[in-house]
């Protein structure tokens, strides 16, 4: 009996040593476990023995068994693990994504943003005539301030607003909705705005703009600050701060221009390095925006009346933004498309 | 402007850090942009705003930097000679318009000699040194804000006249250029010459050099109007024509021009020797406004004291008149021409108060009137869009932002002759607006099949703009593009079919039909209108606009898809099994599939979809036929379908295909 234990172990140990793959593993565990074995043999034989001796020997045989089983199982789980292995070092397959244009994502978030604070979403056409482009905002035609407003006129024949032109800011939409709706309201308005400007790293003829506006009986200034600074620390970090300096808008009085804590060197270890920083040159702040209270001039155009109702208004440039935000040293990236650029903002 | 610390010092006897100076002056509103040391100077450059001309002068910044620091400016008003009459020449105002009022000191027997005395305050605002007269001139100029020319008065032939140029009549400045002027042009004209360009140079005929003996000094009020037109008309900013342009004061004049005469008496050795003034000097009072403490505080947001808000206005150069119960009359300043409104006052005592001592608050804006509005409806366009845009982007195609201005010649050659002009173009490039967001797709897919980009599918949404029989049209379409192979083809197909399904427009149907530009094209219907196409661009337009690779392009109105947009619903779908059978078939290209479709989908409710799963190509399939595999889903939505019943349907649609002619089954 001792002998015969000893000739199945080696010959097992012998023969799932040279297992290959998985069917040779089965062929090898029918030979060692199926019902017709030398072990079954064995275990038919236990009966003729003494019965002082049968307790040991079955015990002993069902050691072979279990020790047969277990190795059989670990000889299985090493061939499939190597069968089935991959090489996950090989380069991954690109699931298909498409891209949201970098300046609507910013335009979305924006407006979201304001929406949230109780604005309305508006969007106006960007063929405008000269009375919302420039005379409802108190830009008389002869007026150096209207030098930063050169503007693109259009062969449409000029209607009762003068002649027709692409509009130059998004602020052509305070007219139109002064006109339209009866106060109280808050507005938010994104769109493509026109300038001449010959096209360089930081000027485009084509550009972005958001114009804000809110039209309510008890608006000051100090709402301006609230809601500008809502949106900056919504926008950019919660720990942005904002710079109103005195400025000058012919539609807005008072106005200011708006500055956000530069979110490159707020970390002065950076500055520390001696490097200026390239966004705010060094200033540490950074020029965003413009606001300030509706002009009594343009309630006056619009048909509302200044002694009962009181504004304010913004607008801001997206591309700029967009450029500030990550990084974008030519604003040309925005209109020529390349796909290297537009997959770097899927969303 | 740019000015120097020095020449501001004059009129300031407290002391000055620069930097601080700068600070003080960015937040009343004069953006310091740069200050840079020269020497034992400072240098400021500084943005003036349009409506601060006062700002233009050294003693307004000096007044502004007093009005900050709680001080007062050091300055002394020249006593104001008049007399004797100047009397060997009159001056006539021809237009009345273009120059309100002028005046002419005479200044006999100067010695001119190199400038020295002004030389740093001049190069300190950026202006270089001339001669002793011209320095003066350019001194008083930048000390007051008001422009002054000198002429050597010899070369003044008989009277003085301020009219407007002959057409073509010709000027040569003190810059030595000839300028061919027109009647936009206001000038100063002797008996016999041009001898400056009103307000923005003199000229070369009447300039003061080394061998002058006698001075005119003009100074004048030109309309700020007249000299933006005429200095744009010839092509020239000057010092001169930059403050016309934005107002001068006429009280101020007085006190330039007089001091310009009493240096020259000095530093030129001559003896004043005549006064003559044509027309009327502008009367400049400051304005009276009253203004209620209460709305000071309700308009900006702050608490502040009377006390204050006076001590504010008063720095500034503003008198309180009178002072009632939270009420001021407040009389600005006789600089302060821009003051017109109460708003204006506000602003005054806010910047100084400090715009950043105003706390944040956040208003509640009731929506009601807003939301009933027709605007607020056309606002909703700004989200569908979105909408759109994310759901192309989950369809892998890239939103893509092209310009709204193109070349007319190349809206001509797709066909589109009555664009909207551009009047004033910059470029030839950009001289209309697009009719069709065509050719930015066909830039953007050109510029990257530069890079080797292949199959990429691009998209835009964006106005189109077009004459209406009165005024305009700007409408919003989507554009979507492929270059590629006939399998793009397809996908675009597809990407039209998922957009109208997720907006559940209710029916829609694609049929081919002629769309100018392209082959292959299929129009789009909505509600049984036409709300778009897509097709295969043409080859003389890809020839022309050098593109290599096929482009399928289509283009849907963003209103119409809008308009038609339902909400969804939930439908309820099959529990049972799909299952499906394949047939192989080769289909004459005489027979459109379209014929397949309709025995298949004829054949009753079991019947769930079709694909094509497989093309083949190959010698036993006649080059006149598409040979494909065909995958028929049959699905019952009460019960498991059992093999039989499928093997039973399918074989009627086999034994129908094999009836149809033009069909071969495998």
């Amino acid at each position: 009996m001792e002998k015969e234990i000893e000739r199945i172990k080696n010959r097992f140990y012998r023969d799932c040593a040279d297992i290959k793959d998985i069917s040779g593993a089965e062929e090898i565990r029918i030979r060692y476990l199926g019902r017709k074995t030398e072990l079954n043999t064995l275990f038919s034989k236990i009966p003729t023995l003494p019965a002082s001796q049968r307790g040991s020997w079955g015990r002993r045989l069902n050691v072979l068994k279990e020790e047969i089983a277990r190795r059989l199982e670990e000889k299985i789980n090493a061939i499939s693990d190597k069968e089935s292995k991959i090489d996950l070092t090989f380069p991954a397959r690109r699931p298909p994504k498409g891209s949201i244009h970098v300046l609507s994502s910013v335009n979305r978030k924006i407006c979201e943003i304001f929406k949230n604070l109780g604005f309305s979403v508006v969007e106006g056409d960007e063929i405008a005539d000269e009375w919302h482009n420039f005379e409802s905002l108190n830009i008389p035609a002869e007026h150096p301030s209207r030098d930063v407003f050169d503007t693109f006129y259009l062969d449409i024949p000029a209607g009762s607003g003068g002649k027709y032109l692409l509009r130059s800011h998004t602020s052509t939409v305070q007219g139109w909705v002064m006109k339209n709706v009866k106060p109280p309201f808050a507005v938010i308005s994104p769109g493509r705005v026109y300038r001449p400007d010959e096209v360089d790293a930081t000027h485009s003829f084509m550009f972005n703009q958001i114009e804000g506006f809110v039209v309510d009986k008890e608006i000051n200034f100090s709402h301006l600050k609230g809601v500008l600074l809502e949106f900056a620390r919504e926008f950019y970090s919660p720990d942005i701060e904002l710079r109103f300096r005195p400025h000058f808008f012919p539609f807005t009085e008072p106005s200011a221009e708006v500055d956000i804590s530069c979110m490159m060197c707020k970390d002065k270890e950076t500055q520390a390095g001696g490097k200026t920083c390239s966004v705010c040159k060094g200033k540490g702040w950074i020029e965003v925006l413009g606001c300030g209270m509706i002009h009594p001039h343009v309630f006056n155009a619009c048909g509302i009346d200044p002694s009962r109702y009181r504004g304010f208004a913004f607008g801001m440039g997206i591309d700029r933004i967009a450029m500030l935000k990550y990084s974008i040293n030519d604003i040309r990236f925005f209109y020529s498309n390349d796909i290297r650029f537009l997959n770097q903002f899927p969303v | 402007m740019r000015f120097n610390l020095k020449f501001v010092k004059e009129f300031l006897n407290f002391p000055l850090e620069p930097s601080r100076v700068a600070e003080a002056l960015t937040f009343a509103g004069m953006e310091v942009e740069s200050l840079i040391r020269e020497g034992d100077d400072w240098i400021f450059e500084a943005e003036v705003t349009p409506n601060r001309y006062d700002w233009l002068s050294i003693i307004g910044v000096a007044r502004e930097i007093a009005a900050v620091s709680g001080k007062q400016i050091q300055l002394t008003y020249p006593h104001l000679i008049q007399k004797p009459l100047l009397e060997e020449r009159e001056i006539f105002i021809e237009d009345v318009w273009g120059c309100p009022y002028y005046t002419a000191r005479s200044i006999k027997g100067v010695q001119i000699c190199p400038g020295g005395e002004f030389k740093d305050m001049l190069s300190g605002c950026g202006l270089n040194s001339v001669n002793n007269i011209v320095d003066i001139t350019n001194y008083c100029m930048f000390k007051w804000g008001n422009p002054l020319h000198a002429f050597d008065e010899d070369k003044l032939k008989g009277n003085i006249y301020i009219r407007k140029a002959k057409n073509k009549e010709e000027f040569r400045g003190i810059d030595d250029k000839v300028y061919s002027l027109t009647p936009e042009n206001l000038v100063i004209a002797d008996e016999e010459k041009i001898v400056a360009l009103a307000g923005v140079m003199g000229a070369k005929n009447s300039e003061v050099d080394e061998y002058t003996k006698n001075i005119f000094l003009e100074g004048a009020i030109f309309s700020s109007v007249a000299i933006r037109h005429s200095r744009r008309r010839a092509g020239l900013d000057t010092e001169s024509s930059y403050r016309f342009e934005r107002l001068v004061s006429a009280k101020n004049l007085e006190y330039a021009s007089q001091e310009a005469a009493d240096l020259i008496k000095k530093y030129g050795e001559g003896d004043f020797s005549g006064f003559k003034s044509a027309g009327r000097r502008p009367q400049e009072e400051g304005k009276k406004i009253y203004m209620n403490l209460s709305s000071l505080d309700e308009y900006m947001g702050i608490e502040c004291s009377a006390e204050r808000a006076g001590s504010i206005l008063n720095s500034l150069g503003f008198e309180i008149i009178n002072k009632n119960k939270g009420e001021f009359e407040v009389k600005s300043p006789f600089w302060r021409l821009d003051i017109d409104n109460v708003v204006d006052i506000y602003e005054e005592v806010g910047r100084i108060f400090g715009y950043n001592n105003i706390p944040p608050r956040i208003p509640f804006t009731d929506r009601t009137n807003m939301r009933k509005s027709f605007i607020y409806g056309k606002g909703k366009m700004f989200e569908f869009k979105n909408e759109l845009r994310r759901f192309l982007s989950l369809l892998s195609f890239n939103e893509i932002m092209t310009y709204s201005l193109e070349d007319k010649e190349e809206m001509r050659v797709l066909g589109q002759e009555d664009v909207i002009e551009i009047i004033n173009p910059l470029r030839s490039q950009e001289n209309c607006l697009r009719p069709t967001l065509l050719s930015g797709m066909m830039k953007t897919v050109k510029h990257n099949l530069n890079y080797n980009q292949k199959g990429v599918g691009f998209f835009e949404i964006a106005d189109i703009y077009s004459k209406a029989k009165t005024g305009y049209s700007e409408m919003p379409a989507l554009s979507m593009g492929i270059a590629g192979g006939p399998e793009d083809a397809f996908l675009l197909k597809g990407a039209i079919e998922e957009i109208l399904k997720y907006l559940n427009v209710g029916s829609y149907y694609l049929e081919e039909g002629k769309i100018e530009n392209f082959d292959n094209a299929l129009t789009v219907f909505v509600e049984n209108n036409p709300a778009g196409f897509m097709g295969k661009l043409n080859e003389k337009i890809k020839r022309y606009f050098g593109l290599k690779e096929n482009l399928y392009y289509s283009q849907l109105g963003i209103k119409i898809l809008a308009e038609n947009k339902k909400e969804k619903k939930y439908t309820p779908f099959s529990l049972y099994p799909l299952v499906y059978q394949d047939i192989s078939i080769a289909l004459s290209k005489d027979i459109s599939f379209k014929a397949i479709k309709d025995i298949v989908t004829g054949e009753g409710k079991y019947i769930r979809g079709l694909e094509i799963v497989d093309t083949y190509r190959g010698k036993d399939i006649p080059s006149d036929y598409n040979a494909f595999t065909l995958r028929i889903f049959y699905q019952s939505e009460r019960k498991t379908l059992t093999s039989q019943e499928v093997e039973s349907f399918h074989k009627q649609i086999r034994n129908k295909l094999d009836k149809k002619k033009g069909v071969i089954l495998r």
